[in-house]
């Protein structure tokens, strides 16, 4: 209302009408927030709307989904699967048993390199059926005792790997550490070594902070079973880059963890020989055991699904902005409403407009069909929308209120608006022949 | 008094009462009321001695209503709040997650739930100790209905008294008052506790009290003194007052107190008459003294918090238990039927009233007689009404627990199978913990499920009642409140919402139920236009023929003022033939003369205030009479003073020009008003010994009546009637009758007779009345008008437009009912009526042969018939096309046989069939019972409006109850959740707040339920890869964080801002309310859709970024671990789920981009400083951020995961939108603020379209009478000392000037 104004302007002084500012008025102050005025602007979906979001998002999409296609197979990867073929023949009906024994474990693989492969190379071994994110395993460490040599004793989680008997306690503590992995690899072509670097292999932010300076292992593995490799108890466990690597445990129970760098190209089709000694024991949960040597690119190591994820969604998006535009142009709204239908010039307009008042439609919508049907109990009153010269008519719907509420009729005809765009008094006309709108 | 009908009915209704107590007593109870069982020992009080009573230790005057205090506080406060299941669900989850078996740290629930608990005890304690201004008869209201304030208590308790001390009235705060203490109470003061009255002003010892706060009816009620402490009325006197007290302990019993006053020696029995309750207000009596017997909370209003039993209440519903009751009592079978059925109403209603219970009605079997009646005035908490909506929430929450119990079998399943020693890095061979040992899967399982029950009870969205909370109660005390469209200039009343729990109930309300009086019209009488002697004069235009005239296009001229004209309230005629004396000269001044003094002395008007004609106020039943009676002070004919046996009439030029003269009439008889007889009679004496029978009342009886003779006059009258009928004006015949004093003295005998007769003595009344009421000679017409209230024809236009049914209960006459209908464009003439009354000539002949139980059969009957009958047409029309609209009309005594079980169905088919119902001469039960009737049996969503104290059932019974505040009378605004202070703000309650709450709150569960199950889902799927260890997924402070922080405010304020169509397009689009009716936002089909689209983002969620970090992420090769992936995650989850939010908006104001915006960057804010702090994620999102894979997934997912959503409500708008969206489109270049223009241009188009043609004829035909009012026969005989047994509580009646109690209590 126009008090509106006056009252916020001089202070709730009372409304312009009553005249006598009233001290003790209840009029509520006005405010854009109580009387819900916020400016807010009103996001609408329009048919327009969504065709160009699909189509933005296509045009983004694409091309960063090929760059990460082309980032992804930039990668050469090697992979080979180990864990049976390193077990002598005879042995392979009680791998377990094998594993478990002091036989000797030296075993020798090669693998073929199929594109050349630019340094750094990177040597992974990924486990599988391996479940670090086990509830228990995962909290089966201390990371203070990690960190400070002072917090030695702070084994509490770490059970049962805690205390060695009689040893006092165990650093680094817990299933983590106890169980870490213990094959190691050795690389060769053509009789020549090749070093692993296996330094900067664990995160710095861990080697920092996480991992003392100053805190050795101490009677690590010392108890009855050994569970994985040995630490030297002369190197502080921030240089353990091993156990740290490890200990980042994997979201998954299949998992790659980084075991060195090769710093040599190797070209296409030479021939990498591995000698590896077989420790550890995947054998009792069928786990399989792999090794993987990946070069990376900006993206990283070789992973083509954010690419064909990109892809995909982009092509997604650009089919269904045409098919929407075919859908827009071809079958407007199923010619309930189309904002910029322009085919009815504005003096059919007005010729229509003495038609218009001096009928009364009786019509219903079928709101599972959203099609006009006749249904003569429905009373209608016509507003004309002569805003842009769009030739549109309103058809407001009051439900007939003699139908039985609650029965089934309500229910199916529950639409009370419908907008129609009419093309052209021919189209009026076409509606009442064919009897989808019937005078009465 | 009544002894022997107090003994008929105390020996049944409390058999051992009488035995016990000492003394007889002549406590008058109500009738069927059973007394609480009373505290063993009586209590004595020394009046005036303080010394005296101080060894007893009397509870203090002061009291307190308030929640909390200090130290209750806290554990209180605890208290409520565990008494939300989600609550309780959460403490259990915080003390499981302290034991060892859960994956997570404590802090995980502990912290939302410690948040969420203070965030409700902040908003208790505001609310205990909120401040509302107002005046103390409010408060003590407030107190009635337990709106308990600390503010108010402290008003309350300093509220200042007269205390007599030292011989002098001394002012002391109420809260200082003693037991035995003397206390003088002024005129219109309250009583500060339980009195024994000793003396009054008034020289027959009597005073006149209100009891609107204890039983909510504003007439007065009158209270005697005891004939020996009459005296003692100045402090000098009083303070020789030595008296002995011995009663009763306090006890909750409103109308019965029991006791002696031991005085100068002599036992003098007390009685209820004299006793003064708190709570009470004094009127008409300069002031009283009395003695304090109760204080404090051991007063009867105060006496006990909670009721007795809840299970302790029935309605009157069905007949069948009427009558099961008859054939219990001998004696009660005699009595009236109808009678018995309005006590059982009355009861009943104050079951409804107090326990409000009334929604309970279909379950109810409890022997009738041990309701405690005297319930009614304890200060009990009415259970707050919930909305459908949050009992849906409730079921939704069934359905989650479902869902988690679902997903923690499957866990704990999984868990049994999964663990096993071959995984031997976990270490489970020796003295593993139970939860992991291989040895026993179903310990294991049994274990995981509780593990897993831990970790997924974020499922349960644990802020999302404190949030919806704090929506609503923003709602109604910032929007509802404060909405200036909703405030009454005139009276000063903003609107008022009570409550907070029902504002989205205020957009699905399907069905009104209207109280006529107060309501529609604005309950102001004005003399408007009379007949008298065939002529008819006042010049007045009413609005029904303005609107009919507009409706035809005539224009009609206001005429303007003349000089004459008087403004008065309750008179609005200018006719200078009879102003100013004028009368004189007209042809008929003789039979003017006759017209005014039938005017000024048939009537039960109680003058009040100063005795001239300016300053001199009417006191009286219905405004109809006051209307009159003014209308005969400005005609001349003044009447000022009524004594017991005389009205004094102050008449000017009656003999000549310009001469005064007192006059007075002796009162000899007054046939009094009833249903039945309709009209109302009264013989007096002339000072000069003229006997005349002056008699008022509706057309039809007085017209049966009339002498034969003057056939045109008679012709010309009705031929007026039906013109003023037509016009909506309600009218009275007047006549009158010269009676020989043989005649009288004759009748008077039969009469007296009649008058002390103890069985069906009104039907003897009323025979007697017979002999008298005959050979009348009429002598015109009067006509007065109703006002509608401003606006109410287009906002019932509007309201019916949006699918909004309007039905009018009323306590009116049908006609009278029939006519407002008509000028509210409820009813028109192309509506097919069906009219169910029980005004037949059938039902009259049977009520005349006076056997209870056949008539009671033959009305019944009767009804089935016509309801039977009603339908089948109804049906007949419904089927035909184009059929005419449907309108049911029914009077109360017809559905009080509808309502009977068997034909309740009947009932509601034909009612739901028709656009409009109207039941006229419905009691307060009846009004409650067709709420329930429409609320239960066709589970529609009810509100019912109204304005007196005869609404507060039906405001209690409907889903919401709406008061109209601004005038006087509190209780229906007491008893309601909303208080609106005109009808037709309804327009800008239901289609502009209901409707934007609705939406809001459904957005806001709808959503909370989304995002938590969509966070909850990737948990899942998680523990599917951990080998159902129960290791979660997220660190303990994210998921801790999630709901109170992450995602919290953002969804509070779509709750406070998000809108569909501005508020103009809403009136202007009432059909848009549809939407709510049909509950289209949140069906389970919204619910369904939602968690699909939660259960496809979760799978996105988790499975991209596990899947995409399977191999290293940056060009050092290094791999990423479960921390990394999980942060990475919930970075995913956060942005993808505040940016759902936003989609959902359909206005996005500033404070939308804030709180999303803010949300999401807190996430990042918090996990820069956490992840350098904790072990676990350490620096976890800076190694993120050092990789391509952060970026380009933190781009995917959340597009990815909301492709589906897009596509959906692309689609749904596209091809099937709601109608608000359509109104959006049309109007989306229009300019957001809009409202002023809007809201006029809406008002505009209220006009109704449809033509309409005046009243038809056969309304026409009805002559519009509507005049009732309760008798003041009892009163009048008891001061004549004419023996008539008469109740305690209800003497003399006034009526309030809004409400018109129908509860019949005159025995």
């Amino acid at each position: 209302m126009s008090s509106h104004t006056a009252s916020s302007s001089n202070g709730g002084n009372g409304s312009g009408d009553s005249g006598v500012p009233k001290r003790n008025s209840k009029r509520p102050k006005y405010s854009k927030f109580t009387q819900q005025e916020l400016p807010a602007c009103k996001p609408i979906l329009t048919p327009r709307w969504v065709v160009s979001t699909f189509m933005l998002i296509a045009i983004v999409f694409i091309p960063i989904g090929i760059a990460c296609l082309i980032g992804s197979r930039d990668v050469v990867e090697v992979v080979e699967r180990y864990e049976t073929e390193c077990i002598p023949v005879l042995n392979r009906t009680n791998k377990v048993q094998f594993i478990q024994s002091d036989a000797d474990k030296t075993c020798t693989i090669s693998m073929t390199i199929p594109k050349r492969m630019k340094q750094p190379i990177y040597v992974y071994y990924q486990l599988d059926n391996f479940y670090q994110n086990h509830r228990r395993y995962v909290k089966s460490r201390s990371d203070e005792q990690l960190k400070s040599a002072s917090k030695e004793n702070d084994t509490s989680a770490c059970k049962p790997e805690d205390i060695a008997n009689g040893r006092g306690a165990i650093v680094p503590c817990g299933l983590i550490a106890w169980s870490l992995f213990n094959d190691t690899y050795s690389f060769s072509r053509q009789n020549q070594s090749l070093t692993v670097n296996k330094k900067e292999i664990a995160w710095k932010s861990d080697k920092q902070k996480r991992f003392g300076k100053n805190v050795f292992p101490k009677n690590f593995q010392g108890g009855g079973l050994v569970g994985g490799a040995t630490l030297n108890e002369s190197i502080p466990l921030n240089e353990q880059e091993d156990l740290m690597v490890w200990m980042r445990t994997a979201a998954l129970p299949t998992f790659r963890k980084l075991y060195g760098k090769i710093e040599v190209d190797l070209e296409e089709k030479e021939v990498i020989n591995v000698t590896l000694m077989n420790y550890y024991n995947t054998y009792s949960f069928n786990g399989k055991k792999k090794l993987v040597l990946s070069t990376t690119s900006w993206i990283g190591g070789r992973n083509d699904f954010l690419g064909i994820a990109y892809l995909t969604v982009g092509m997604i998006s650009f089919a269904l902005s045409m098919g929407f535009t075919v859908v827009y142009f071809v079958k407007p709204r199923l010619a309930f409403y189309n904002e910029d239908f322009q085919m009815c010039p504005a003096s059919d307009l007005w010729s229509m407009v003495p038609l218009v008042d001096s009928i009364r439609f009786s019509y219903a919508v079928d709101s599972t069909t959203r099609d006009l049907v006749t249904l003569p109990s429905y009373h209608g009153t016509e507003v004309l929308d002569r805003t842009k010269n769009v030739c549109r008519i309103l058809l407001m719907f009051k439900t007939h209120p003699s139908l039985p509420i609650g029965t089934e009729a309500l229910h199916h005809f529950g639409t009370s608006l419908l907008i129609v765009t009419l093309m052209s008094m021919e189209c009026l006309k076409h509606y009442i022949d064919s009897g989808r709108i019937l005078l009465v | 008094m009544s002894g022997e009908r107090e003994n008929v009915r105390g020996s049944r209704s409390r058999p051992s009462r009488d035995s016990s107590s000492g003394p007889r007593i002549s406590s008058q109870s109500v009738i069927l009321g059973l007394v609480q069982p009373q505290a063993p020992g009586n209590r004595t009080i020394y009046c005036n001695d303080r010394d005296a009573n101080l060894p007893v230790r009397f509870k203090g005057n002061s009291i307190s209503t308030t929640k909390y205090n200090f130290f209750t506080f806290f554990p209180k406060g605890m208290f409520e709040q565990f008494r939300r299941v989600a609550n309780c669900y959460f403490l259990m989850i915080s003390i499981l997650s302290m034991t060892p078996i859960s994956p997570v740290n404590p802090v995980t629930n502990v912290v939302p739930l410690t948040l969420v608990l203070l965030v409700s005890l902040i908003k208790e304690a505001f609310e205990d100790w909120r401040w509302e201004k107002c005046s103390l008869h409010i408060l003590l209201c407030l107190n009635y209905v337990q709106q308990k304030r600390f503010q108010n208590d402290m008003v309350v308790n300093n509220t200042l008294i007269d205390v007599l001390q030292d011989e002098k009235w001394v002012a002391v705060p109420w809260k200082k008052l003693q037991v035995g203490d003397i206390v003088r109470v002024k005129q219109d003061g309250f009583f500060p506790a339980d009195l024994l009255f000793l003396a009054s002003t008034n020289a027959d010892g009597v005073c006149y009290i209100e009891t609107a706060n204890l039983d909510g009816e504003t007439n007065l009620k009158i209270r005697k003194a005891l004939e020996r402490t009459w005296d003692y009325l100045t402090p000098e006197k009083a303070a020789e007052f030595k008296g002995e007290v011995q009663c009763e302990q306090p006890n909750n019993s409103l109308y019965t107190f029991t006791g002696n006053l031991i005085f100068q020696k002599q036992t003098l029995p007390l009685s209820p008459n004299q006793i003064l309750l708190r709570g009470c207000s004094l009127r008409n009596t300069e002031y009283i003294v009395g003695a304090v017997v109760f204080t404090g909370h051991e007063t009867k209003l105060d006496i006990f918090e909670e009721p007795p039993s809840s299970e302790c209440f029935i309605p009157g519903w069905n007949l069948g238990f009427r009558q099961r009751l008859l054939k219990e009592n001998e004696e009660n079978q005699r009595l009236k039927m109808a009678k018995m059925n309005e006590k059982v109403h009355f009861l009943a209603l104050v079951q409804i009233q107090i326990l409000g219970l009334a929604r309970e009605l279909d379950h109810v079997v409890v022997p009738f007689f041990y309701i405690p009646e005297e319930v009614m005035m304890n200060s009990m908490n009415v259970p707050s009404k919930r909305s459908t909506l949050e009992r849906k929430l409730d079921k939704l929450i069934l359905a989650l627990f479902g869902t988690l119990f679902m997903m923690c079998l499957i866990g704990a399943i999984g868990s049994g199978i999964f663990i096993n020693q071959k995984y031997y890095y976990l270490g489970l061979d020796k003295g593993v913990a139970a939860e992991f040992n291989p040895g026993n899967r179903f310990v294991v399982a049994a274990l995981t499920f509780f593990t897993l029950i831990t970790l997924y009870s974020t499922v349960i969205p644990i802020s999302l009642y404190v949030s919806i909370e704090m929506i609503k109660f923003i709602q109604s005390t910032q929007f509802i409140n404060k909405d200036l469209q909703m405030y009454h200039a005139e009276t000063n009343t903003p609107a008022l919402a009570r409550t907070s729990n029902l504002n989205e109930e205020l957009g699905q309300v399907e069905y009104i139920f209207s109280d006529k009086t107060g309501t529609l019209t604005r309950n102001l009488m004005e003399f408007f236009k009379c007949s008298i002697g065939g002529e008819v004069y006042g010049s007045g235009v009413t609005e029904i023929e303005k609107g009919a005239a507009q409706r035809n296009g005539i224009k009609i001229q206001e005429l303007r003022k003349s000089a004459t004209a008087i403004q008065e309230k309750g008179f609005n005629f200018d006719d200078h033939r009879l102003m100013r004396g004028a009368w004189r000269n007209e042809p008929t001044s003789d039979t003017c003369k006759e017209f005014f003094r039938c005017l000024a002395i048939c009537h039960t008007v109680l003058p009040e205030g100063d005795e001239s004609p300016e300053k001199i106020t009417y006191q009286s039943a219905s405004p109809d009479e006051a209307a009159l009676v003014t209308a005969a002070k400005n005609f001349g004919f003044f009447f000022y003073r009524r004594t017991h046996t005389m009205i004094h009439v102050r008449e000017s030029c009656v003999e000549k020009m310009g001469k005064i003269q007192d006059v007075a009439y002796e009162i000899l008889n007054v046939l009094e008003f009833n249903s039945t007889r309709k009209r109302q009679s009264v013989v007096c004496r002339y000072p000069n010994g003229r006997l005349v029978l002056y008699c008022k009342g509706a057309d039809t009886v007085i017209y049966e009546r009339l002498a034969s003779g003057n056939d045109d006059l008679k012709k010309v009258n009705r031929a007026h009637l039906e013109q003023f009928g037509s016009a909506g004006l309600r009218t009275l015949c007047l006549a009158f009758r010269d009676l020989s004093p043989e005649t009288y003295e004759s009748w008077n005998e039969k009469f007296i007779l009649a008058k002390s007769s103890l069985r069906g003595r009104e039907t003897k009344l009323d025979e007697v009345a017979e002999l008298i009421e005959k050979d009348l000679i009429l002598i015109g017409s009067t006509a007065i008008e109703d006002k509608l209230q401003e606006g109410v024809p287009a906002c019932i236009e509007t309201l019916s437009r949006a699918g909004i049914k309007v039905w009018v209960l009323t306590g009116d006459q049908m006609g009278t009912a029939i006519n407002i209908a008509y000028a509210c464009n409820l009813i028109n003439n192309e509506m097919k009526q069906f009219i169910i009354s029980s005004e037949t000539d059938a039902i009259r002949e049977v009520e005349n042969r006076g056997d209870q139980v056949e008539i009671a059969c033959f009305i019944k009957e009767e009804v089935k018939k016509q309801l039977k009958k009603c339908l089948e047409e109804a049906q007949h029309y419904l089927h035909s096309a184009p059929g005419p609209k449907l309108t049911l009309v029914m009077d109360g005594k017809c559905l009080m046989y509808a309502l009977d079980p068997t034909l309740r169905v009947m009932l509601l088919n034909l009612s739901l069939n028709c656009t409009s119902v109207v039941c006229c001469r419905v009691s307060p039960l009846q009004k409650a019972q067709v709420t329930s009737l429409v609320k239960k049996g066709a589970r529609k969503i009810t509100l019912s409006i109204g304005d007196g104290a005869n609404d507060v059932s039906m405001i209690q019974a409907a889903h919401i109850g709406i008061g109209i505040s601004g005038l006087e009378g509190m209780q229906a605004v007491m008893a309601s959740d909303f208080a609106i202070a005109q009808f037709h703000y309804l327009t800008d309650l239901l289609l502009v707040h209901g409707q934007w709450s609705y939406l809001r709150i459904c957005k806001v569960i709808a959503y909370f339920f989304y995002k938590n199950l969509t966070f909850t889902l990737t948990q899942f799927w998680f523990t599917f890869q951990t080998g159902f260890s129960g290791q979660r997924f997220y660190d303990d402070w994210f998921q801790s964080l999630y709901n109170v922080i992450f995602t919290a405010l953002p969804v509070i304020i779509v709750g406070l801002f998000d809108k569909d169509v501005s508020a103009s397009l809403s009136k202007r689009y009432p059909e848009l309310y549809k939407e709510g009716i049909r509950d289209a936002f949140f069906k389970w089909r919204v619910v369904v859709t939602w968690a699909c689209f939660s259960v496809y983002q979760s799978l996105v969620f988790y499975h991209f970024v596990i899947t995409s970090s399977a191999s290293g992420k940056n060009s050092s090769g290094r791999m990423l671990g479960q921390w990394d992936i999980s942060t990475m995650a919930f970075t995913c989850v956060v942005i993808t789920v505040n940016l759902r939010l936003l989609m959902i908006c359909n206005s996005i104001t500033r404070w939308h981009y804030i709180s999303v915006g803010g949300s999401i960057l807190a996430w990042f804010m918090f996990i820069f400083v956490y992840s350098v702090l904790r072990e676990n994620v350490f620096f976890v999102i800076y190694v993120l951020m050092s990789t391509f894979y952060f970026y380009l997934t933190v781009l995917l997912v959340p597009i990815v995961a909301l492709f589906g959503d897009f596509i959906y409500l692309g689609i749904q708008r596209w091809f099937f939108p709601y109608d608000s969206q359509i109104v959006q489109e049309i109007h989306r270049h229009e300019l957001d603020d809009n409202t002023s223009a809007g809201s006029l241009e809406a008002g505009s188009q209220r006009t109704p379209q449809e033509e309409g043609n005046p009243l038809p004829r056969e309304i026409s035909r009805h002559t519009g009478f509507a005049f009732d009012s309760p008798g003041f026969e009892s009163f009048f005989a008891a001061q004549l000392g004419i023996y008539a047994p008469q109740k305690a509580w209800d003497v003399a009646r006034r009526a309030s000037m809004k409400s018109k109690p129908k509860m019949p209590q005159r025995n």
